[in-house]
């Protein structure tokens, strides 16, 4: 616990990462999608990505560019028609518990309340823990998004923002060293959204850093704030990369610090222009 | 399929008590029309109320009361529709869940399904020699298609987003059918059993008339027979409040094992 906590207080304060590890690894993929009587529908061209362990990436793309796409090629959900993704240097078959998802509709049973979501969660990821251990984990995960005293309520009875943070504790209850949030703060209000994200880095600097966090999201100022790179997305079909832009901000970062800094503004604009190049002719 | 008469409100209890009074003043009108050849409710409920009185006197084979006639048609419903799930269900889940399985049952339910259920009740007495049996035998046949088409539908639109909460996580089989093919598939498989039920409570009638011996359908014939038109008035009024009894306890397992409604 001590060391840990020494580890919490250094924080190097290197603006880039020196990667010494590979988490994951996109190999030229290419994923396409047989639709009925239209023939093949390419959504995301020729991805060459590399993650390195416990870093924070952000994927920002417009609606529909393939985002999510690229996201299951790594959770294992959808597999690449060409190409290959290795996750701490295996290659990616299908779904496992070293990679924990947090879905962009939340995909909570609905027949299930709160605390049987999480915990049937855990109990298939890791049954070797007694029951014991499995409720702890399931109360520690839903009391870290606030939702203990709504354990025994049903989906249905909750609003989207608070779905969204048990799909956020169900993936953290396996504690997966590759988290994958596809829109993970997207139905939230910006008060839960702020305090959420503070509570994904405090999970992260725990465990010392070494949880590699993949992120698709709409919001450039959640990108900036929580991310080491931001990966901008070309439009669809056979969307490509257009760009990867580096964070250079030093953490821990202070969300009402950074929106002045010189760098901040520099990234923000940047990205935004990546985004909305309305004036550019498309190639 | 909601049920309209299944909310328990003052305004629900009068609309129902309305219903009724129409259902009586044509009944009355009927018989005003046809010169009293169809007796009227007043008339009926003379002979209803005796039929009441005594409903499980026993005079031998061809004179029995009328408890005695719906409980033994009760008990054939009972058991040919319990053999008919057990059959339907777990062929449902088949069908519901591979596409083989799909491709391969389909076409026998498709061609079985539009079939008459008394066209099976000769085949029921060849096989059983006995025509009790024979009757169970067609109320199975009429409880499977209902709870068989119901649940393969059930099953094969469980959304993807449940089956990839399965994935992601790893379940197991067991997890996987317990945790969610079971609750998701479960509203469909009662709405199956629910049209299931309806339809072989119709079909006993029929089948017991084909069968003689003793059962409600039996006492309609018997008292066509014996030229009462109020004991068929009285039996009539009868099937229609068990059917809808029926309906009633599959509409509250509906609700009980809907997870929507909770
Ligand atoms: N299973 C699928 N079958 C066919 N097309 C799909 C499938 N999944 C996604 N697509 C298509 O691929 C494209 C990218 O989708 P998605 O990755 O969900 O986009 P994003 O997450 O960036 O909004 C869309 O045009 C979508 O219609
Ligand atoms: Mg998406």
């Amino acid at each position: 616990m001590k060391a840990n906590n020494e580890l919490l207080i250094d924080d190097s304060s290197s603006f880039h990462k020196i990667v010494t590890e590979k988490s994951i690894d996109i190999k030229n993929v290419t994923v396409s999608f047989k639709s009925k009587g239209k023939g093949v529908f390419t959504a995301v061209k020729d991805i060459n990505l590399e993650i390195g362990k416990g870093e924070i990436v952000s994927i920002i793309g417009h609606s529909g560019c393939g985002k999510s796409t690229l996201m299951n090629t790594i959770s294992g959900m959808v597999s690449p028609s060409s190409g290959e993704v290795i996750a701490n240097n295996k290659v990616v078959t299908g779904p496992g518990p070293d990679r924990g998802i947090v879905f962009q509709n939340y995909s909570l049973l609905p027949w299930l309340t709160v605390y049987k979501n999480v915990f049937e969660a855990v109990d298939s990821v890791l049954p070797h823990l007694s029951k014991a251990e499995k409720i702890e984990l399931v109360e520690k995960n839903l009391n870290m998004v606030n939702l203990w005293e709504h354990k025994d309520k049903l989906p249905s009875q909750l609003s989207g923002g608070m779905k969204q943070r048990v799909a956020i504790a169900r993936a953290f209850s396996i504690n997966p060293s590759i988290l994958l949030l596809d829109e993970p703060f997207g139905a939230l209000d910006a008060l839960t959204k702020g305090s959420m994200h503070i509570e994904l880095l405090k999970l992260w600097n725990l465990d010392n850093r070494n949880k590699t966090i993949v992120m698709v999201t709409h919001d450039i100022e959640e990108a900036i704030f929580l991310s080491d790179r931001v990966v901008v997305m070309n439009n669809g079909p056979a969307a490509t990369i257009k760009e990867i832009v580096d964070i250079p901000l030093a953490r821990p970062r202070n969300k009402k610090d950074i929106i002045h800094l010189p760098e901040y503004i520099e990234v923000h604009d940047r990205l935004l222009n990546l985004l909305f190049d309305k004036f550019s002719i498309e190639d | 399929m909601k049920n309209i008469l299944s909310k328990y409100s003052p305004a629900g209890t009068l609309y129902f008590i309305g219903s009724m009074l129409i259902l009586l003043a044509i009944w009355q009108l009927v018989t005003f029309v046809t010169k009293a050849e169809i007796p009227g409710p007043l008339a009926t409920w003379a002979v209803f109320s005796e039929m009441l009185a005594d409903p499980f006197y026993d005079y031998g084979p061809n004179d029995k009361g009328i408890g005695i006639q719906l409980w033994s048609s009760l008990k054939r419903v009972f058991i040919g529709f319990s053999l008919g799930s057990l059959v339907a269900i777990p062929l449902g889940l088949i069908m519901g869940s591979s596409k083989i399985g799909m491709k391969l049952l389909n076409p026998i339910v498709q061609i079985l399904r539009p079939v008459s259920p008394l066209a099976w009740f000769p085949l029921g007495l060849l096989a059983f020699k006995a025509s009790d049996q024979a009757t169970i035998f067609i109320i199975m046949i009429t409880s499977l298609w209902p709870t068989l088409i119901n649940t393969a539908f059930g099953v094969s639109t469980i959304p993807a987003d449940h089956k990839n909460v399965g994935k992601a996580f790893g379940f197991s089989r067991w997890k996987y059918i317990t945790k969610i093919l079971i609750p998701f598939s479960l509203p469909h498989i009662i709405t199956g059993l629910r049209l299931s039920i309806g339809i072989a409570w119709v079909v006993i009638v029929a089948g017991e008339m084909l069968s003689g011996g003793v059962g409600i359908g039996f006492f309609v014939w018997d008292s066509w027979n014996g030229l009462s038109l109020e004991k068929i008035l009285s039996a009539i009024l009868i099937i229609g409040i068990v059917g809808l009894l029926f309906d009633k306890i599959f509409n509250v397992l509906q609700k009980t094992f809907s997870y929507e409604s909770k």
